[in-house]
């Protein structure tokens, strides 16, 4: 069977899940036999165009990403969202609900008008994708598993659990009788509660379940302390691209 | 045969000793909580502690386990049972009487080689509860205060000194060559039969009917509003499940190396909590509401597991309302439907 070419292209990102991937060839240099890496900027010069499967980092945060993302959504067989700005939008999209005109004058100053952009957007907001690689950043063994799921002719399959499930696996202690607060109960799992596990609460990285009971969440933090103004910023950071869409689908209802 | 007596300062000298024999395990210290984990020092063992986040059942059914792993070529199949004598210290009677119920389910039927093995493995020394250990268990409503016959040795706290009753060949094998355990004297029954008859008035029933009633109870409350409500809660996060006691359920999934050649099949506990859990081929969810998969959970512990094994579900350990964050409990839910089941409601004027 011949090796399938991947390749790696990045967005508005910090490509931290493009260094994971270069990571994960430290437990797994073997990923270097299954696979023939063709483009990846962090780790190479060459730049094939040739390509079946394509792992893409960043959201899609100006109308000019827009073309480079349907030429790849045409050259690939298989378009995978590598890492929450892909995936979610990423912490970009936390200026979605701010007026754009304000954001970018105190991100560029002066120089404001020289940028275009607009409100960021996960790419499958703008092509079709056919699989996601959840996290901020990604999970290296979630990413192995993921190519030897594609290496099989199968999809990267992640189960719909919560966090608070891998939490327990592990018997952790919960953070939240630990005087802290979390979003794992919310959060799609798949990171083996890492953060919980280290003593942090979740943060939401990886989006959300397919059916979050956020309004029951919101008391939790609520009765744990959180002022309406922190609950709002803790579920700013990743999840404002999610809670948008589905306050305008309960909207539309 | 009789009771023995070990001073509480022979612990550790015991503890060490069986550390050169088997894993042991038991109660330590952890945040302000207290977990089952290996004893590396004596001293890190408290057996006085309330209650655990994860049961005991983690030794007998690990939270994850190989089962087999695989080489494509050739269709080769290794079975994984791992063998490792483990003594797990400090178990409380509400995990005696879950593990009597794991038992049940593992030995019949399809009998569970894995969970045999550990078992077999395993040897359990229990402790006698003196006083509640927290808020959220009603082990007394239960019937769970007391060891059932499951126990190796089984501790009970008189002050200065343990008694040990030996309840097995295992727990003989435990205190072999021991020189600081002897036979319990006429004074020290006097003391034990003290402590356990002061013990009884410091727990409380907690539900507001007998245990016995419950599977009607809950039979007669499949249709309740009270369902819903919990649904509204319910954040589906699935750790009351994780902490339980009798919980067995388990998903199983293959993975391979990045070859493709050699695999392992994994078993993971699974909850009847999650979304995904009652997902069929086909895109079927038969429970996809979660009224429906807490009314579910309740039941089954309540109604299900007793018509099936005469054994009811829940033990009254209360770690499943000590994790929910949403504050939902068994006494509460039990107790809320057993009101609601006296209500007579006005019966309907048909038009």
């Amino acid at each position: 069977m011949a090796k399938p070419k991947i390749a790696f292209f990045e967005f508005t990102s910090c490509e931290g899940c493009q260094l994971t991937v270069v990571d994960s060839l430290q437990d797994h240099p073997e990923l270097l036999d299954a696979v023939e890496i063709v483009q990846f900027r962090e780790a190479m010069s060459e730049k094939g165009e040739d390509y079946q499967i394509a792992f893409i980092e960043g959201s899609c945060s100006r109308p000019g990403d827009e073309a480079k993302l349907n030429e790849i959504r045409e050259k690939a067989d298989l378009v995978i969202a590598l890492g929450a700005c892909a995936h979610l939008g990423g912490v970009n999209a936390i200026r979605n609900r701010m007026p754009l005109e304000d954001v970018r004058k105190y991100v560029y100053g002066d120089k404001a008008e020289w940028y275009a952009t607009y409100p960021a957007r996960p790419i499958s907001a703008v092509i079709p994708i056919d699989a996601v690689i959840p996290g901020c950043p990604i999970d290296r063994n979630e990413f192995i598993r993921a190519v030897t799921y594609l290496l099989q002719g199968r999809l990267p399959y992640i189960p719909d659990n919560p966090v608070c499930i891998e939490c327990k696996l592990k018997g952790n202690v919960c953070v939240y009788h630990r005087g802290m607060t979390c979003l794992g109960p919310i959060t799609l799992a798949g990171c083996d509660a890492i953060c919980p596990t280290y003593g942090e609460g979740c943060d939401g990285c990886r989006g959300l379940i397919s059916a979050p009971n956020i309004p029951a969440l919101r008391t939790v933090l609520a009765e744990h302390g959180m002022n309406e103004t922190d609950i709002e910023a803790k579920m700013t950071v990743f999840l404002t691209y999610q809670r948008m869409e589905l306050e305008a689908a309960d909207h539309d209802s | 045969m009789g009771f023995k007596i070990m001073p509480k300062s022979a612990l550790a000298d015991w503890v060490n000793r069986l550390r050169a024999d088997y894993r042991v395990v038991g109660p330590q210290p952890r945040h302000g909580q207290y977990v089952f984990a290996e004893i590396n020092d004596p001293a890190d063992l408290a057996l006085d502690y309330p209650t655990s986040v994860l049961p005991p059942k983690q030794y007998l059914l690990p939270p994850r386990e190989v089962l087999f792993n695989f080489q494509n070529s050739g269709m080769r199949i290794e079975a994984n049972i791992k063998v490792e004598p483990t003594v797990i210290l400090g178990v409380h009677t509400c995990d005696m009487h879950a593990i009597r119920l794991l038992d049940h389910v593992h030995n019949n039927g399809y009998a569970d080689q894995h969970y045999q093995t550990h078992r077999a493995n395993t040897y359990l020394v229990s402790i006698e509860c003196l006083k509640p250990c927290m808020e959220h268990s009603f082990c007394k409503s239960m019937g769970t205060l007391t060891v059932p016959e499951e126990f190796d040795l089984h501790l009970t706290d008189l002050g200065t000194a343990y008694t040990v009753d030996i309840g097995s060949e295992k727990g003989e094998k435990l205190l072999e060559g021991f020189d600081q355990v002897w036979d319990a004297s006429d004074d020290d029954y006097q003391l034990l039969s003290r402590v356990l008859t002061e013990k009884w008035p410091r727990f409380s029933y907690r539900l507001d009917f007998d245990v016995t009633e419950l599977p009607d109870i809950l039979n007669l409350s499949q249709k309740s509003s009270y369902w819903n409500e919990l649904g509204d809660r319910c954040l589906a996060c699935g750790m009351c499940t994780k902490v339980c006691p009798t919980c067995y359920c388990f998903d199983v999934s293959d993975t391979v190396d990045l070859t493709l050649k050699n695999g392992k099949r994994i078993r993971t506990w699974d909850s009847c909590q999650v979304e995904e859990f009652a997902l069929v081929a086909g895109g079927h969810n038969f429970r996809s509401k979660r009224a429906l998969r807490q009314r579910h959970r309740f039941l089954r512990k309540g109604k299900y597991q007793y018509e099936a094994f005469g054994m009811v579900g829940c033990v009254g350990c209360g770690r499943c309302a000590q994790a929910c964050l949403v504050h939902i409990t068994p006494v509460e839910t039990f107790n809320e439907l057993y009101r609601r089941s006296q209500r007579t409601e006005p019966a309907e004027v048909k038009a």
